[in-house]
């Protein structure tokens, strides 16, 4: 339960520290704590596989993404925060979520399921077990992931296609 | 043994403030990484219920959660990295440039 309050506050603190942090870079740094955290609690939760591969997708590939989008787009800038068009949209957002959020907590904490006596299958969990889930019953999940992943880097290349340029370059040589 | 309660009221304060930070933040990168934040919110909720039923079937969909997060960030980054060199500004407003 100690390991649970610890990891649960260093969550809550990287998740307030992505949302309040001006530099998109802070953002992305308190981010990886929050996946980290949320990694340990996995292990704890006895989801070893989904822990590794927490780490692995999250912490390795959608932050390296992230990083290297943001160092792109934002490297020696000092931008603020661009200006609100809806009049007082922030407060009431931020009221309704909070809100929102509260009463998910609450009604969480406050009901609680029935435990389950039987112990857990030596498998749960690991490398083995999900690998019987997935190459077994449940392989159409995979084939969706892997159909979702293609479709995804296809959308990319056509997002950024390069640009054909129809007109003829231009002629330095009469301008010097 | 974590009681599993806990362990949802941990996801729904995390879904709460990626929530906040969606709606409030107006960079497109941090509103990306909010509903990133939300996304892990969820497969929390669907670990912590499969450790409460011994059943596998929540961390597979948490297996998908992971996936469809990797499709949708590279997705998302081209739309942004594309608008920004179309605009150059992060602002989630020059997106709506994609209606119609």
């Amino acid at each position: 339960m100690t390991a649970f309050i610890i990891l649960a506050i260093l969550a809550i603190v990287g998740a307030l520290g992505v949302v309040v942090a001006r530099q998109p870079v802070h953002s992305a740094l308190f981010l990886v704590a929050n996946i980290l955290s949320l990694a340990i609690l996995y292990l704890l939760l006895s989801a070893e596989f989904l822990a590794v591969a927490q780490v692995i997708v999250y912490a390795g590939a959608i932050m390296v993404l992230f990083l290297f989008v943001v160092t792109l787009l934002t490297a020696g800038k000092e931008e603020g925060e661009p200006k609100e068009q809806l009049e007082g949209q922030r407060w009431i957002a931020g009221v309704l979520a909070v809100g929102v959020g509260i009463a998910l907590a609450v009604l969480a904490i406050h009901h609680p399921g029935r435990a389950i006596a039987s112990g857990l299958p030596h498998n749960f969990g690991n490398l083995h077990g999900m690998g019987l889930l997935l190459w077994g019953p449940d392989f159409l999940y995979v084939g969706a992931i892997a159909l979702m992943l293609v479709t995804a880097a296809i959308g990319v290349l056509v997002l950024n296609r390069p640009v054909r340029r129809q007109a003829p370059r231009p002629q330095r040589r009469n301008e010097a | 043994m974590i009681p599993v309660n806990w362990v949802v009221g941990l996801a729904a304060i995390l879904f709460a403030i990626g929530a906040i930070g969606v709606m409030v933040r107006r960079n497109p990168l941090i509103m990306f990484m909010s509903a990133e934040m939300m996304w892990n919110a969820a497969a929390l909720a669907f670990i912590a219920f499969a450790r409460h039923w011994h059943d596998m079937s929540g961390q597979v969909m948490a297996f998908l959660i992971v996936g469809t997060a990797a499709a949708e960030v590279g997705i998302g980054l081209a739309i942004i990295v594309t608008v920004y060199h179309r605009r150059h500004r992060l602002d989630v407003d020059e997106i709506s440039g994609m209606k119609n």
